[in-house]
């Protein structure tokens, strides 16, 4: 009975429906806390821990989603072109944003761990943190981190950004979009980019640029500074 | 006077949209493994697109739609790497506090300063645009 609950069609069925409720759940109380990865995921967590499915199977069982992650980056292209002109105006300010940033985040998080006496493998993991989970997965093999770790920070890190972050940026009265996009895009990733999205096209750009950047970036260089 | 598609154009539109991501995707995909680079298949295939489409001059309607598509569920495809943060066993009560302190604090930190970076840069651009 429990290998017919963890086949495929269920998993991606109670994805669906996860995703959906966490969706309505969102929409319903307005508040970015709720956004519909938090309630999602707890409502699927809750599932496989009462139907007792371990978390592999059902890993697995979700190949699907992982499969249409490398066609979601490839789809970031489209924002991003639509957008070009203004991307292009505001060029050299974003680079240097993206140096200084994709250099902090990482920075930032495994300071703040070694300061709070955290282990290795945490600080390694930690380094990842600002990078998109396809590229975290194949940045955690190269420098030797644990990669349920490591996608775990991400997606916290993500939350996080994406959750409290446009709030933050509203009470210092920074009311950029283009500035809060690039923001969300170096600092959550993929949540961010698709928080970002929600806002506007023009913030969901300059998400979609410096996440893909900032992924590039930290791709090429974290595995010559860290080496296992 | 504008006449909206069929039903089968519209597919075919919709197809091909998606056969140009996934195209891009294995691209992407072949030419970092052949030249071996750091950069991950997907963002090298996110680069060819945008290159194509600057090169085409206009974003296919069809490829428009599937990439809002997939965008727009974007969370959806990340909710089985959330869940996994329910599952984390192997940490003792002092790494899950750094943990938190670390991604919260961290995250936040890094936000508000590259923020705060990036709006004073474009605030000294002259003819600079308020972005709305």
């Amino acid at each position: 009975m429990i290998e017919s609950l963890a086949s495929t069609p269920f998993v991606l069925a109670l994805n669906l429906v996860a995703f959906l409720l966490g969706l309505a759940l969102y929409r319903r109380t307005g508040t970015p806390l709720l956004h519909p990865i938090v309630g999602a995921s707890a409502f699927t967590a809750a599932c496989l821990w009462l139907l007792q499915i371990p978390y592999d199977h059902y890993q697995d069982a979700s190949g699907l989603l992982y499969a249409l992650l490398g066609p979601a980056v490839v789809a970031l292209a489209v924002p991003l072109r639509q957008n070009l002109p203004i991307v292009r105006r505001a060029a050299w300010p974003l680079l240097v944003t993206l140096a200084v940033g994709a250099a902090l985040a990482p920075a930032a998080g495994v300071l703040i761990a070694l300061l709070l006496g955290a282990a290795e493998p945490v600080a390694l993991a930690l380094a990842g943190k600002a990078v998109t989970t396809p590229i975290a997965l194949g940045l955690a093999e190269k420098v030797g981190a644990a990669a349920s770790l490591t996608v775990g920070i991400v997606v916290f890190s993500g939350v996080v950004g994406a959750v409290l972050g446009p709030p933050l940026l509203a009470r210092l009265d920074i009311r950029d979009q283009r500035v809060l996009g690039f923001a969300l895009g170096i600092n959550a990733h993929a949540i961010g980019t698709a928080r970002a999205l929600e806002i506007s096209a023009l913030c969901g750009a300059f998400a979609a640029l410096a996440m893909g950047l900032c992924g590039a970036l930290t791709a090429v260089v974290l595995p010559l500074l860290i080496t296992p | 006077m504008y006449r909206p598609p069929a039903p089968v154009e519209r597919v075919c539109q919709w197809l091909a949209g998606a056969l140009i991501l996934l195209l891009c995707e294995r691209l992407g995909g072949a030419l970092s493994q052949w030249l071996s680079l750091p950069i991950p298949g997907a963002v090298l295939g996110m680069l060819l697109l945008l290159f194509g489409l600057m090169a085409y001059g206009s974003v296919p309607r069809g490829l428009a739609e599937v990439s809002g598509l997939l965008l727009r569920s974007l969370a959806l495809l990340f909710l089985p790497a959330a869940v996994g943060v329910y599952f984390l066993r192997d940490l003792s009560a002092a790494d899950w506090l750094a943990l938190l302190g670390a991604t919260i604090v961290g995250t936040l930190l890094s936000f508000l300063l590259t923020a705060l970076l990036l709006r004073n840069l474009l605030d000294k651009k002259p003819g600079r645009e308020t972005g709305d």
